[in-house]
């Protein structure tokens, strides 16, 4: 009851014709960047960023919202018609979406996957709405060493969990949980790796640095091989709507992607990669359509799409509930609420409820003017895929530079976004996954700050990690989530046969 | 090519990112020792995370060290580094890092708009665009639109630098 009445007040918030402007920019605007190759919803976040420090914070997280959306939606354009994901989230769907395309098929692939972005995209808010005021009353009662072993969980999953390999995941991570501690220790004012530069002492902006790893290292990295490799478009042919039958092979991949995709959201373990692979796997399972796969299913376009937009909304549960980002995105959206002064946790629902239910609602909205929007516009947004790479990459790296310079007015800001960009190349060359660093980076001062007012309760007594019933239970699917990818390698040895691979991977992890 | 080959493997740009992971975080663990702890009260200091994470990233840029020599390759990351090689065109890195600097340091000196539509065609010129007039247009409109939207409607201040008069 509670929830509709609030609901009904935050869409009354958002259905006035300026935020319904806003959010129809964002969109546009959202879209209009995603769909650029090789930038996902992170950067696009990020790079329009500056556009929303005018509006009042309503405004800004509704403009946001759609951004957000269209980042998203954008990035499955590319990943489609020209097997470029943005982003880690967006590889499962390159994978049967791009044959698809191929084929001939590629307006139902995109059509699928807008559908399927809706659907999922309004389960997921719903689900939203009535799961994080649930969260967020739980949460009043987390203490810090629960936070702290959140944070830890976060970590573990992401680095064991995607990538190739533990021990580069290990290298990212450690990279990010560094420049995590640049800056200011809040608890005793001590600057620590400032290296006496005043920039550094308020920390490394995570806009630096997820523009510095996903924008610049991506233009390096498209340079170094630009006179090597040739693209290939694939027009889109035929009609862009879906046929009867591939709306009957994609009404129950929209669904259980929703279904998977929400919670792993929500989980601390980083966003959508994990949930858009398992619905990949799922759907190749139970189709009925198995010689398709590898050549143009629709339901591996459809379950990841709808996975990936649900895990969006999950990623927003722990960040709305208990000011813990997850991914990227989710991390440049704390930082949209910090610039006015809001601190997301389990009080912002009680002090700020008509923008938290604003957010919610326009992302309702957000999600209808999307498929308004995208379904009859498709042509026009394959359209921008047509600009030249030189072009295109030289544009993006003037806007990250804007995104960066006009954030603070500060050139040091825009070497250290290069220097980390210079970083990013060398990761991306030699298959680190990013992600970790991203996490790190974000989670570190939180993790830090908490596990020392844990000790601080405790009187220095490591024990409160382990006897509080929550942290504990926490700490022990963390150990898991470590042990997990080696489990199928482990129990053929026990059982005596010859391991099948070194470790599961449930995600290739080269972005976000 | 080399892409005809998969079983090439290559090592050395691989160890010397970990040399140079190794280093920095050698640097970097010399400058955690020398912050200053705090004067107020806390059971677990200033220094136990700094001291926790640079010892975790000597350790593990160690062990990448490890995986690059004979001892124990890393076979499935030494042939992508192989392919990586085999399509790298380090001039075009190199002349994109060096334009990006110029780009930083003439923003306040000549101004956003000046700086931006100088970039905007050298960056295009080195990324094999053969249309310096056409890429010229686009990165000067591109400035002049960014510049007036981004200070008169957004309320961001970008330098004016030489143009100071005139925009």
């Amino acid at each position: 009851m509670d929830v509709l009445g609030n609901l009904l007040s935050g869409f009354a918030t958002a259905l006035t014709p300026w935020y319904l402007l806003l959010a129809l920019i964002g969109v546009t605007l959202g879209t209009l960047v995603g769909v650029l190759p090789g930038i996902g919803p992170a950067l696009t976040v990020a790079l329009l960023l500056p556009l929303t420090y005018n509006f009042d914070p309503t405004g800004a997280l509704i403009m946001f919202a759609g951004i957000y959306y269209g980042g998203m939606y954008g990035g499955s354009t590319t990943s489609i018609l020209l097997n470029t994901p943005g982003e880690s989230a967006s590889v499962a769907t390159t994978l049967e979406g791009f044959q698809m395309a191929k084929a001939g098929r590629g307006g139902a692939a995109l059509a699928t996957a807008a559908i399927g972005s809706f659907v999922a995209g309004t389960i997921s808010t719903l689900a939203l709405s009535f799961v994080a005021p649930i969260i967020a009353d739980f949460a009043l009662l987390f203490q810090p060493a629960d936070y702290f072993a959140l944070t830890v969980s976060a970590f573990v999953c992401v680095t064991s969990l995607i990538g190739r390999s533990l021990l580069r995941g290990m290298v990212s991570l450690f990279i990010g949980l560094l420049i995590g501690l640049i800056g200011i220790d809040v608890l005793t004012g001590q600057p620590r790796f400032t290296f006496g530069l005043a920039e550094l002492l308020d920390g490394l902006d995570i806009v630096v640095v997820a523009v510095g790893l996903f924008a610049v290292g991506e233009a390096l990295y498209v340079a170094a091989r630009l006179r090597h490799d040739k693209e290939e478009i694939i027009p889109v042919k035929g009609g862009v709507w879906m046929t009867r039958g591939e709306w009957r092979r994609s009404w129950l991949p929209w669904l259980r992607g929703a279904m998977i995709g929400f919670p792993f959201g929500a989980l601390p373990a980083g966003g959508a990669e994990i949930p858009t692979f398992l619905s990949y796997s799922l759907e190749k399972r139970l189709s009925k359509h198995k010689a398709e796969w590898g050549r143009g299913a629709i339901e591996g376009v459809a379950g990841p799409e709808a996975a990936n937009n649900a895990a969006f909304s999950g990623v927003l549960v722990p960040l709305l509930t208990l000011g813990l980002p997850t991914s990227a995105t989710a991390a440049i959206l704390l930082v949209a609420f910090q610039i006015y002064n809001l601190q997301p946790g389990p009080l912002l629902f009680l002090n700020s409820p008509e923008l938290v239910w604003a957010l919610i609602a326009s992302l309702y909205i957000g999600n209808v003017m999307l498929l308004l929007l995208n379904l009859p516009l498709i042509r026009i947004w394959v359209k921008i895929l047509a600009i030249p790479r030189s072009l295109l990459y030289a544009g993006i790296l003037v806007f990250a530079t804007l995104g960066v310079y006009s954030s603070a007015n500060s050139v040091v800001d825009v070497l250290l976004m290069y220097a980390i960009g210079v970083l990013g190349f060398f990761m991306r060359r030699y298959d680190f996954p990013v992600g970790p660093t991203v996490l790190g980076v974000i989670l570190m001062p939180l993790a830090e700050a908490q596990f020392r007012r844990a000790l601080l309760i405790s009187q220095g007594s490591l024990s409160v990690f382990f006897t509080r019933p929550l942290s504990l239970t926490i700490f022990i699917i963390t150990a898991l989530a470590l042990i997990l990818p080696y489990l199928p390698a482990l129990l053929s040895k026990l059982r005596g046969e010859p391991a099948p691979m070194g470790r599961l991977v449930f995600g290739e992890g080269s972005e976000d | 090519m080399k892409q005809d080959q998969p079983e090439q493997e290559s090592f050395l740009g691989l160890r010397l990112l970990a040399i140079c992971l190794l280093a920095l975080s050698l640097i970097v663990l010399y400058y955690a020792f020398q912050i200053r702890q705090g004067a107020g009260y806390s059971v677990v200091g200033t220094l136990f995370f700094p001291l926790v994470v640079v010892i975790g990233l000597v350790v593990f840029s160690l062990l990448l060290l490890l995986r690059t020599t004979p001892l124990f390759p890393d076979h499935e990351l030494g042939q992508r580094a192989a392919a990586e090689a085999a399509t790298t065109h380090w001039a075009t890195v190199g002349l994109i890092g060096l334009a990006l600097l110029l780009y930083a340091f003439t923003l306040n000196l000549l101004g956003y708009v000046i700086a931006t539509a100088l970039f905007f065609p050298g960056v295009a010129r080195i990324l094999d665009s053969r249309q310096p007039l056409r890429d010229f247009i686009i990165g000067l409109v591109l400035s002049v639109v960014i510049y007036i939207s981004f200070t008169r409607f957004l309320g961001v201040r970008l330098p004016a630098g030489l143009l100071a008069g005139i925009l």
